[in-house]
This record gives C-alpha cells, structure tokens and sequence, in this order.
C-alpha cells in the first residue's frame, strides 16, 4: 500500500465513522417519537447519544482533510474538478444543518435532565414534533448526496 | 471518498454495498454503544434496546451490503476472473463480510433468546454476549473498510 492507498483508507474509514453516527442518531430520533416512550425512555436514549459525538466531530474534519489530500497527491483529479468543489460545499452544509440539529436536541435534553416530571409533556412534545426529524432528515439528505457526489464523480 | 476512476454503470451497485456497509456499521456502533452504556442497569432497557438495534438496523444493513457486493463483483467483472488471480483486498472483503455474517447472527439469536428471558427477570448475560458481538464486529468490518479502501496487494 503506497501513501494513496493509506490516505484513501483513512478518508473511508473517516466517512464510516460519520455514517455511524447519523446512524445512531437516526435509531434515537425513530426511538424517540414512538407514540408509547416516555420520560424515562427519552432519558435512556440521551444517555446512548454522547457516544456519536465524538465520531461525527472526529470523522467529519478527517475525512475533509484525508480528501483534500487525495485531491492534491492524485495525478487523475485536482481540487478545482466540479465533483470535488461540490463535495467540499456539501460537506459545509452537512456541518451547518448537523448543528442546528444538534442543538435542537441538546435543548430537549436539557429540559429532559431537570429534575422533576414537569417537563415530561413538554419533551416528548419536542421529541414528536417535525422540528428536530427534519432537520436531521436534512443531514442524511446532504450526508447521501456526498456519497452520491464521491461515488459518481459527476464531470470526472 | 472511494476517489477512484470507475466505468459509471459500476456506480449504483457500489453505492448499494457502501450505503448497506455505512447501514451495519452504524447499527453495530448503535447496539454497542446502547448496551455498554447500559451494562450494569437493574431494568435492562437498554440491553434490550442494543439487541433490538441489531435485528432492526444491522441487519438489514448486512444484506444490502453483501447484495451491494455480489452485485458490484458481477457488474466488475471480478466472476470472470479466476480465483488465484483475484485481489487480496477481494478476498479480506468477502472472507469479513461472511465470517461477520455468521457471527452477527449468532449475537441476534442470543439476543433474541436473552430479550425472551427478559420476561422472566433473566436473559442480562445473553444481552451482554450480544453487545460484546456487536463491538468485535466493529473491528471485523473497520479492517474490511480499510481493505476496500486500500486496497491491500
């Protein structure tokens, strides 16, 4: 294996670890808004959710850096090609929509962890509502259209 | 990502395997994590969750992926080829794949069991050996990723 071949899969192992976590975020948020969980439920899923954080942070910064560096040490793509601009503003805009998802749970988690079981409507309210679903949608919307961009390579 | 120069008709099929792959892996982090954080609860709930997670999201994942796989090794042409003369990371990739096959459905049916055995106020040891499954199948499937993308000689 020559430095290409490390650094291609390290950029793919980077882009698991992002996958698994918008996997895990997908069984929480699917868990989540069952009409039948609880405060309780809810409080065990926030529990599970700490674990992606680290593979989202790590991964999606990695697997920008490990990229750009394939784009420069390759002799057949440049990092003006189309394909990669356009994986590059996809990769922006899955870190912008990421964010607000992330805060819009890490408020209902925040509510969820007062003491007290006041607040049990008003979390799994928030846990229901379409708010937090479709922005994490979004995310795997844009998360799929990179792998679409990468794998089909449009222009190259 | 997978920055390699392909025919565009071997595309689909590769994006099949890799978004079933990216489906397994993420439903074993999933089952793995929930049952590690949830290791020594009294309830279980998360034991059970882990094992739900499993059947519910890694494996369906698994058969997308080796679908995805068999399909993007015909539409390669790697079925024309004779074995001695395929690639190491061809070979780490389906030996992987079917080995973490068997042993994901191992860790479904001692969850399954120990998720029956719930009722009765057992089953936590079944539970357990199906998350610690689930994070060896993590390092199973990294070095996979790691052959397809490197593609070791």
């Amino acid at each position: 294996m020559d430095f290409y071949d490390w650094m291609l899969a390290l950029h793919l192992l980077s882009a698991f670890s992002v996958a698994a976590a918008l996997v895990l975020y997908s069984v929480l948020v699917v868990s989540g808004r069952r009409s039948s969980a609880t405060l309780a439920d809810a409080r065990l899923l926030f529990r599970v959710a700490p674990v992606a954080t680290p593979l989202i942070a790590a991964g999606s910064v990695l697997v920008l850096i490990f990229g750009i560096i394939l784009a420069i040490d390759s002799d057949r793509f440049e990092i003006w090609n189309g394909w990669i601009i356009a994986g590059i503003v996809l990769w922006a805009i899955l870190g912008a929509v990421g964010q607000r998802t992330g805060a819009y749970y890490t408020g209902v988690q925040e509510l969820a962890e007062r003491e007290g079981d006041a607040s049990e409507q008003e979390v799994l309210a928030r846990l229901r509502a379409p708010t937090g679903a479709v922005l994490h949608l979004a995310t795997l919307g844009v998360f799929v259209l990179i792998l679409l961009d990468m794998l089909f390579k449009p222009g190259a | 990502m997978l920055a390699l120069v392909r025919a565009h008709s071997w595309d689909l099929a590769v994006f099949v395997h890799v978004l079933g792959a990216m489906t397994l892996v993420g439903g074993l982090v999933t089952a793995a994590a929930a049952g590690i954080v949830g290791w020594r609860d009294p309830g279980g709930a998360l034991r059970r969750f882990s094992a739900l997670t499993l059947f519910a999201v890694a494996l369906p994942g698994w058969i997308v992926m080796r679908a995805g796989a068999e399909w993007a090794y015909s539409k390669e042409g790697w079925d024309k080829v004779p074995d001695k003369f395929q690639p190491t990371w061809l070979g780490i990739g389906y030996f992987t794949a079917d080995i973490g096959g068997i042993i994901l459905l191992i860790a479904l049916v001692l969850g399954g069991i120990g998720i029956r055995r719930m009722r009765s106020g057992g089953g936590a040891g079944l539970l357990r050996a199906s998350t610690a499954i689930a994070a060896i199948l993590i390092v199973v499937y990294a070095v996979s990723v790691w052959a397809m993308g490197g593609k070791p000689t």
